[in-house]
């Protein structure tokens, strides 16, 4: 019957490979979840070979889910806050973090996210910032100019201008990595033109909601940054990747860029949406790529690396949606302006995503080198419960100790620490919540979005899980030393960052509470 | 010629070599589990990591190309993340021989001293079965190398497994769980031959206890079609009777690829009815034994025989399909020039 309901709807549909996604999430919204018949018609349709469209299918979490599943995030915070509660309710279906967490817990039912578990509005809780100005929604494009918006893509600067501003403001991504963002444009204008510009706007890593405040509350101040560099890296095609999850984003961008177009301002560009489908993979560049051309979002070896070797083999810049929002500031006001935001020795100013134990989560813009304690106590309302644990910058940045409450919150600081801002995705546990939790939770999440494709990650993290889980009932499974041995083999051999950064969070804890480890010192050999 | 520094030691490769096969060539052999010479690079498993001089990470061997003036080195740290990386491994193998195939892994894991240090409390998996006689396999066998489905997309270019799933649910599956029977499978067993572990398995050989090291193998050329694929029976020394068929990626013609017949359809060798030698129809209506001048002066007789009674174009010749090029020109020359019949045909070409 349903391959019935979707002949109309394939004549619809395009037949190259990098459409595959985007066919399947139509499918999956306007005929129904995605089955075997499905799949085959669409794979006949677009002649591609079945299994290859059941590969990308089971990939995905949500393709062969209905919309509208009663979803619920079980990321650390949520559960922390309690999102096993929600996961009572008939049909819930266990996800990964929604990335709401200052609205934790959460659950979403089709595009309506339910704070709380309960149907009542999402709200934003933000302060003044210097560079990205969230404070105030833009409602329209009209709205932005008014603010002074455009002026930058209106005027704007040689290539080479713009890249020594990146250098000078000392913008490094905020995806996460950190790889300083001049250098990286400036590495793809070595590469042949027209080059591709992809947006990551796969927000995944749990505690981390920043991305999602930009696109909703200033959508064209994104799409400014995006057209700049669109424009002056000559990148005529542009693609922005973004969480199934973010309907909100979704509808505001989309509109945001009709704006656009209708200013003409995207003459001679094309700029589409690419929705994902549930992968938190699909957020490593190289994963992101081989997903956009219709394939498992498992990450590439690198080298060569996306600026030399990207979409359709094309040289591609990959920018996070917080490093192309800041630009339009940078670029007005001066690199130099941008840089003395910043303090400790560091550059600028960034988006810190503040949940858990504090009065007042949210996403506040300040300045890089501010501390744990600034950020809780003067833009987050204060610590609502004696603070156990806090996560700096989320999942793989590292766990901290409630004595690094004064630490700057800089690269070269947290190193000490063996910890990394990250993406400055700030989650305070309570005292309450058990470590040991925090890291099975944190592992499992690991495991299962870990792509499948190299042991270390694969089968790392699930020990990993595993060993917390029996830890949490004093068992250890394996000898202190092999753990340390494991931990050494996923960080070094790991194909992508998931891999490579797991281990840090379990390193950081066993040095800051090495008593919850004790049992492992007990296991003689194995 | 590329020249770079392996363990200390002057090397050479040729351009674009695989650093796998350039160590090999100087007789430094890395182990791998994922990689197939038949296969794009895949950089999997990671057993075959090793150290290059100014990378922030272990490489893989198996898909990195040799530069110019690379140092590397293969016995240093890495030695160890083999061993961890076969731990690992065998944390979810939990049927190291399904079908007495040789299995990469567990001999990788003595030769290293590995053991798993537990069980992986998700590793089983949901088993397989499948109504075809041929292809067994077995899912607890398998360590997600992928080999087998990149075999049937790169080489066989069909839709016969795929990888399916994330994380720990990610296994191997024909495709969308159906038997081989409803996919594209052909059932070449290609995807067998590929397996490190033997989890994809001849069906017939579960439970048959057959090492393979103990089987003699016996190179020759498959009858069935006038392709030529080498490939190697492999005999049982103690029942002379053979076992089952493999052949080798350096074979010529056929690079190690078979079809279902030439790596399944052997039981004829040993058919109690097979043919072993000409026979010939007596008086008595019964075929006797007769020597290859007999029979084939029987033949022409009677082809003699209907050319003077009907003329000759009442003779036609059908040339088997097992026959080569060669031999199909041979017979439509007797066809045409010793007989004088145009009606001559090959049931290769229907």
């Amino acid at each position: 019957m349903d391959v019935l309901a979707l002949t109309p709807l394939l004549a619809e549909l395009p037949t190259e490979r990098t459409h595959l996604l985007d066919n399947l999430g139509r499918i999956r919204r306007e005929v129904g979840p995605i089955t075997p018949e499905l799949s085959d018609a669409l794979a006949n349709h677009m002649n591609l070979r079945l299994g290859d469209v059941h590969e990308v299918v089971s990939f995905y979490s949500f393709l062969q889910v209905p919309v509208t599943t009663y979803r619920v995030c079980t990321g650390p915070i949520c559960d922390c806050a309690g999102s096993r509660k929600l996961l009572e309710q008939d049909g819930a279906m266990e996800v990964p973090c929604l990335g709401h967490c200052d609205l934790a817990p959460v659950a979403t039912r089709g595009d309506t996210i339910l704070p709380g578990g309960e149907d009542r509005p999402v709200t934003y809780a933000t302060s003044v910032g210097p560079a990205l100005g969230l404070e105030q929604a833009d409602e329209s494009l009209t709205d932005y100019e008014r603010r002074g918006g455009l002026a930058v893509l209106r005027a704007l600067p040689t290539a080479q201008r713009i890249v020594e501003e990146l250098k000078a403001a000392g913008l490094a991504g905020y995806g996460g990595a950190g790889f300083p963002t001049g250098l990286k444009w400036e590495s793809l204008l070595r590469e042949p033109a027209p080059r591709v510009l992809v947006v990551n706007a796969d927000e995944g890593e749990p505690g981390t909601i920043k991305d999602r405040y930009v696109m909703e509350l200033r959508p064209h101040l994104l799409l400014e940054g995006t057209l700049i560099a669109m424009r002056a890296l000559d990148c005529p095609e542009g693609y922005i990747y973004l969480r199934e999850e973010y309907a909100t984003a979704r509808a505001r961008l989309l509109a945001a860029i009709e704006e656009l177009r209708a200013a003409g301002l995207l003459d001679g560009l094309t700029l589409d949406l690419v929705v994902g489908a549930g992968a938190y993979i699909a957020g490593e560049e190289t994963g992101m790529l081989e997903s956009m051309e219709g394939r498992r979002a498992m990450p590439r070896l690198k080298p060569p690396f996306p600026t030399q070797f990207g979409h359709l083999g094309r040289p591609t810049l990959i920018n996070n949606v917080e490093t192309l929002a800041h630009i339009p500031a940078i670029l007005q006001n001066g690199g130099a302006w941008w840089a003395a935001l910043g303090r400790d020795g560091s550059s600028g100013t960034r988006l810190w995503s503040i949940s858990g134990a504090v009065a007042r989560p949210g996403c506040y813009e300040a300045p890089n080198g501010i501390t744990l304690r600034e950020l809780i106590d003067d833009h987050a309302g204060g610590a609502t419960e004696e603070i156990g644990a806090i996560v700096p910058g989320g999942a793989a940045s590292g766990i901290l100790p409630p004595d690094a409450l004064d630490v700057p919150l800089t690269r070269d600081a947290l190193r000490e620490y063996g910890s990394g801002v990250g993406s400055a995705a700030v989650q305070v546990f309570p005292r309450s919540y058990p470590v040991l939790r925090l890291l099975s939770e944190t592992m499992r999440f690991f495991a299962e979005e870990s792509c499948q494709k190299c042991t270390p990650c694969r089968i790392g993290n699930r020990a990993l899980h595993h060993l917390f889980e029996q830890l949490e009932h004093g068992e250890a499974v394996m000898p202190r030393w092999q753990v340390d041995e494991w931990l050494l083999a996923m960080e070094k051999t790991s194909i992508c960052g998931l891999g490579q950064a797991s281990p840090i969070p379990v390193r950081n804890a066993m040095r800051i509470w090495p008593e919850l480890f004790a049992p492992l010192d007990g296991v003689v050999s194995t | 010629m590329v020249e770079f520094t392996l363990d200390g030691r002057p090397a050479t490769a040729s351009e674009g070599e695989l650093l796998v096969h350039a160590a090999a060539r100087q007789g430094v052999f890395i182990p791998t589990l994922c990689h197939d010479d038949k296969l794009e690079p895949y950089g999997g498993c990671r057993m075959c990591v090793v150290d290059v001089e100014g990378a922030p990470r272990p490489m893989p061997a198996c898909a990195t190309r040799v530069a110019p003036g690379m140092v590397v080195s293969t016995n240093g740290s890495t030695t160890d993340f083999r061993r961890t990386l076969t731990e690992m491994l065998l944390t979810e193998h939990l049927d190291p021989n399904p079908g007495g195939r040789p299995n990469e892994l567990t001999d990788l894991a003595q030769e290293l001293g590995a053991e798993a240090p537990f069980i992986l409390p998700d590793a089983k998996r949901e088993p397989y079965e499948d109504r075809n006689k041929l292809m067994g396999y077995e899912p607890d066998s398998c360590i997600l190398c992928n080999r087998c489905v990149r075999y049937t997309q790169e080489v066989m270019q069909c839709s016969a497994l795929s990888l399916e799933g994330r994380g720990g649910e990610a296994r191997i599956v024909p495709t969308w769980g159906k038997s081989w029977l409803d996919t594209e499978c052909e059932l070449c067993g290609g995807c067998l031959s590929v397996c490190p572990t033997g989890a994809l398995h001849e069906k017939f050989l579960t439970g048959a206890d057959v090492e393979e090291s103990a089987l003699t193998k016996v190179k020759t050329t498959c009858t069935f079609c006038g392709v030529g694929c080498q490939l190697d029976l492999n005999v049982d020394p103690a029942t002379d009777r053979i076992v089952k068929v493999t052949s080798e990626p350096h074979y010529v013609s056929n690079e190690g690829n078979l079809c279902v017949k030439g790596r399944f359809s052997f039981n004829f060798v040993h058919h109690p009815d097979r043919l072993t030698e000409p026979l010939v129809r007596g008086e008595d209506g019964e075929l006797h034994p007769a020597t290859w001048e007999q029979a084939l002066q029987v033949a022409a007789d009677g082809i003699k025989g209907v050319i003077a009674r009907h003329g000759t174009q009442a003779v036609g010749f059908l040339a088997s399909a097992r026959l080569t090029n060669e031999e199909n020109y041979l017979i439509q020359k007797l066809a045409r020039n010793g007989v004088g019949t145009n009606s001559v045909h090959s049931c290769e070409a229907t």
